[in-house]
């Protein structure tokens, strides 16, 4: 270990907005938390309170970076976001992620962390400028779009300040709303809580930097050893056509650059052609994956080029021009960066085919009115719900009727995108019933009796629903690489956070695009053999399945809090014939110890992660006051089972779970992490073991530690 | 290898190479060329790097990998290349129609700023501190020499040189002796050395993109 530690910045700023009181804690202290989600997640179990709501003044919000973020290794631009979730029945924590430039932002100006609590008496936004933190009124910004108050903000303290801020939907305490800073970056969920602390957004201009212990050389070597291994987005490790320099080609692959595929809104017109894997520095070409979204014709007319994160080469953003945004549509520019979800979600609610016009740009508008009201899709729940509610002429007997005749359906029906300014205008204002479709759904839920209770519905039930996508019948947590990804494995992984669960850990080897078999030997190599099934065709739980699932929530837990982007690591697979197209999974460890200084093996450092998500498990515990978390937490959505009638589970052709399987593996999962087979719960001893004995006391004298 | 010295010389003779007026003066210094139209430009072997804005994706890896092989650490402020200032909102700051300027926040152009070794910096320099690497063409600073006195910083036409705090020098791009980390790892070949002969169309193609847009 060398005489100095790099990475962390040195201290976490706290900041309460009811008091004024701004002051300074050493991250030592969370050391052995890494950082990121780390850091988030023990501030709030020491600040714990029973029984809060996320829109108390007494919830914290923690905007985290880690040892890594800020020192320019690969893909560690991303910023974690913790706090109480008012999208969740009890409030119960989770954790948002945006990349960007914030956070390494934050580093160069000194803190590793800003954790805000409280609730100021008129708008204000946080100032930081190296140490220099003031508290600014925000009587201008309150109002504002997310765009113009990043400009508004960037304005009063200089062009390169990067700032993090929420939009009419967080004022509104919207409980789907988003905090986003520049370039399109945006955290779900949390808005609302900024906007019940009346804090507009946080700007920050660092000039310090990041401290490397190793040298140049050591950096730049494990650079290009990653730049060697790592893929497109997701790790698709081989090219989506067949390409000169390819053994491998798989249309599930996001490495799209191909001849034809262009950056026709480039001011020269660029065409991609093939990007084999070993050119680097042509690697930030080789994503480029509007087609995806808006389909080639307008991917080939739009796209000018890609975008992303601090430090990543990558660039899974798609920078759009589409002329009219402004000219057709009203809005101030011609531009829109998104990605995935951002384009996604719009299109969801809208029904539109890929390929269709109206696709394309229900994707691009929807995505420049989310961003700029700052309304967050619940990983495209708001979007199922509204669209399932919609086919089914079910909105007549939720809605009053003068506000259902108010509503433009005509434009839905006629796929016109125009449709979205009138639809999310209302849900940021919260203008009438309609708007409650961003609550949580939780509350959404019980409030229109969509459990089965509703006569007006034909008792529907959304957890016997797939199309409304609910997958955790407890937390109601959207299906997010679920079933449908390795079987049990991906519903292993869905059944922890409170939230839906953003672990790419398993979508990174899953969807790289080379041929099963490879797959599999990659797969069964680390954690055995059955350990990936063939798609929707799968076998029972097995010992190989539940390593692969606790394996990928840790390696997730570990990048949100190194921070290191998850959807691209880990790199179990890679281009390189060479290497039999193996990735390496030590990278992540490598990076911390160059950059730390302290010497630090694969297995230690997953050691300290795990210790995050049973912290994490622990304070879920500890709010809902349960801890019977199989029966009231990990359950899952009828659907799940009882997909596809007409077929058993392991049938092939089908992604439906069994009952009895599932409880089995849960029983293996909970083995596997030490908790309590019969309830899900961290136990003393896997808490003592990982240093966690203060939280086993605490939960001890509450009765919520398994006897 | 062609490089250059010895520019805003007036009058001054050309030894080997190309011979560049008024154009090429002002794409290196940033400044008009109309008004000094008869200076002339002497060729030597090396060059300068330059960006192509339609190809920068903003992940500020030039600007990593120049931290990393100068200061040991990552720093956007003592970084020789700056995306930084630029990336958000262009080369002219916030402006109140900023959706359609330069930057992330507008036309999604980035427009970072590079040193051209052009002569400002050694004219200025009241200690005879910055000279011309014969090797590589660049403006170097003589650490031994140098005072920190900020002189070269202030009248920097492209804003690159910063002086560090901590020691009390100025620092500034050296072309990494001939071997450029900022093009080294970017991802997109968007900043690359050009040699004299090639520096005109990369630079009137970066100048396109430093002005407001109207």
């Amino acid at each position: 270990m060398s005489d100095k530690i790099g990475g962390w910045a040195g201290k976490v700023l706290r900041v309460n907005l009811t008091t004024n009181n701004i002051w300074y804690e050493p991250i030592d202290k969370y050391y052995d938390y890494i950082g990121g989600m780390g850091i988030g997640y023990k501030i709030l179990w020491d600040n714990h309170k029973d029984n809060i709501t996320a829109i108390d003044p007494d919830n914290i919000i923690v905007l985290s970076a880690g040892p890594l973020t800020g020192s320019g290794v690969i893909c560690t631009g991303r910023t974690t976001i913790t706090s109480r979730s008012p999208v969740i029945e009890k409030h119960l924590i989770a954790d948002g992620h945006f990349g960007g430039h914030f956070s390494p932002a934050m580093k160069f100006a000194g803190f590793d962390a800003i954790a805000i609590e409280g609730k100021a008496s008129s708008p204000v936004w946080l100032k930081i400028v190296d140490d220099k933190v003031t508290i600014e009124p925000a009587d201008a910004l309150w109002g504002k779009g997310i765009f113009d108050t990043h400009a508004m903000i960037a304005q009063m303290m200089g062009p390169n300040a990067q700032v993090a801020a929420i939009g009419q939907a967080g004022e509104n305490l919207v409980p789907l709303s988003v905090i986003m800073t520049q370039g399109g970056h945006s955290a779900g969920g949390h808005g609302s809580v900024m906007g019940s602390k009346n804090c507009k957004g946080i700007g920050i201009i660092g000039t310090g930097s990041v401290k490397i212990v190793a040298n140049n050389e050591k950096m730049r070597a494990l650079d290009d050893h990653i730049l060697g291994i790592i893929g497109a987005n997701n790790n698709g490790v081989v090219p989506s056509t067949p390409q000169s320099w390819a053994e491998y080609s798989a249309p599930i692959s996001r490495w799209k650059a191909r001849p034809g595929l262009k950056w026709g809104a480039a001011d020269q017109e660029i065409d991609l052609g093939e990007v084999p894997w070993n050119e680097r520095n042509r690697i930030g070409f080789r994503t480029s994956m509007a087609e995806s979204y808006i389909g080639v014709e307008y991917a080939n007319k739009w796209m000018k080029r890609t975008g992303g994160c601090h430090s990543c080469p990558i660039r899974c953003f798609c920078e759009l021009k589409v002329p009219e945004l402004k000219s057709k549509y009203g809005r101030k520019t011609e531009h829109i960066s998104n990605v995935c979800m951002g384009f996604l979600v719009p299109q969801y609610l809208m029904g539109t085919k890929n390929g269709s016009e109206a696709h394309a740009m229900a994707g691009a508008l929807g995505a420049h009115i989310l961003d700029d009201y700052g309304i967050w899709c619940n990983y495209g729940s708001i979007s199922h719900l509204f669209k399932f509610l919609k086919t089914k002429d079910m909105f007549k007997h939720l809605l009053p009727e003068d506000e259902f005749n108010s509503i433009p359906w005509e434009l839905w029906d006629n796929q016109d995108p125009a449709f979205l300014l009138d639809f999310y205008r209302r849900v940021a204002f919260k203008e009438g019933e309609i708007s409650h479709l961003a609550d949580g759904l939780y509350d959404v839920i019980k409030r229109w009796g969509l459990d089965g209770t509703n006569p007006a519905l034909g008792y529907w039930d959304i957890h016997k629903e797939s199309a409304t996508k609910v997958f955790n019948k407890k937390t109601n947590a959207a299906v997010h690489h679920a079933s449908e990804t390795a079987g049990q494995v991906g519903t292993l992984i869905n059944v922890v956070f409170n939230r839906d669960a953003q672990c790419h850990s398993h979508i990174n080897i899953v969807n790289s695009g080379l041929p099963h078999d490879m797959t599999v030997a990659i797969a069964e190599k680390k954690w055995g053999e059955g350990a990936f099934d063939k798609v929707k065709w799968y076998t029972p739980i097995n010992a190989a399945k539940v390593r692969f699932a606790k394996w990928s929530l840790v390696k997730n837990v570990l990048h949100d809090s190194l921070t290191l982007c998850n959807w691209m690591f880990p790199l179990l697979a890679s281009p390189d014939k060479n290497r039999n197209y193996e990735g390496d999974s030590t990278i992540e460890s490598q990076m911390f110890s160059l950059v730390t200084g302290i010497e630090t093996t694969e297995t230690e450092l997953d050691f300290k992660a795990e210790r995050v998500l049973h912290l994490h498990r622990a304070l879920t515990i500890l709010q809902m006051n349960e801890s019977n978390m199989r029966e009231e937490h990990d359950v899952l959505s009828d659907w799940v089972y009882d997909l596809d009638p007409d077929k058993n589970f392991g049938q092939e052709g089908t992604i439906k779970m069994d009952r009895a399987d599932m409880q089995k593996a849960l029983d293996m999962f909970y083995e596997a992490f030490g908790w309590d087979i019969q309830t899900g719960a961290p136990t003393r001893a896997t808490l003592d073991k990982f240093g966690l004995g203060f939280v086993a006391d605490r939960l001890a004298a509450r009765g919520l530690l398994p006897s | 290898m062609i490089t250059r010295r010895g520019m805003l010389k007036g009058s001054m003779g050309v030894a080997v190479g190309t011979v560049y007026s008024g154009t090429l003066v002002s794409f290196l210094t940033g400044c008009g060329s109309d008004s000094n139209s008869q200076e002339v430009v002497e060729v030597m072997p090396g060059g300068l790097m330059v960006v192509n804005p339609t190809v920068c994706v903003s992940c500020r890896r030039c600007e990593i990998a120049c931290g990393w092989n100068h200061e040991g650490d990552s720093s956007p402020t003592l970084a020789r290349v700056k995306v930084e200032k630029n990336m958000n909102y262009g080369p002219h700051g916030v402006q109140f129609d900023y959706e359609t300027q330069r930057g992330e926040c507008g036309d999604k152009t980035v427009v970072p700023s590079t040193c051209r070794h052009c002569e400002v910096c050694t004219e200025v320099c009241p200690q005879k501190a910055i000279s011309t690497n014969e090797q590589t063409g660049a403006k170097v600073i003589d650490e031994e020499l140098c005072v920190g006195c900020g002189y070269c910083a202030d009248k920097c036409p492209q804003q690159v040189i910063k002086v560090v705090r901590s020691k009390m020098k100025a620092v500034k791009c050296d072309l990494c002796n001939g071997k450029p980390a900022c093009a080294q790892v970017c991802p997109t070949g968007a900043i690359k050395f050009y040699n004299w002969e090639e520096a005109e169309a990369a630079l009137e193609q970066y100048e396109k993109y430093t002005g407001l847009v109207s």
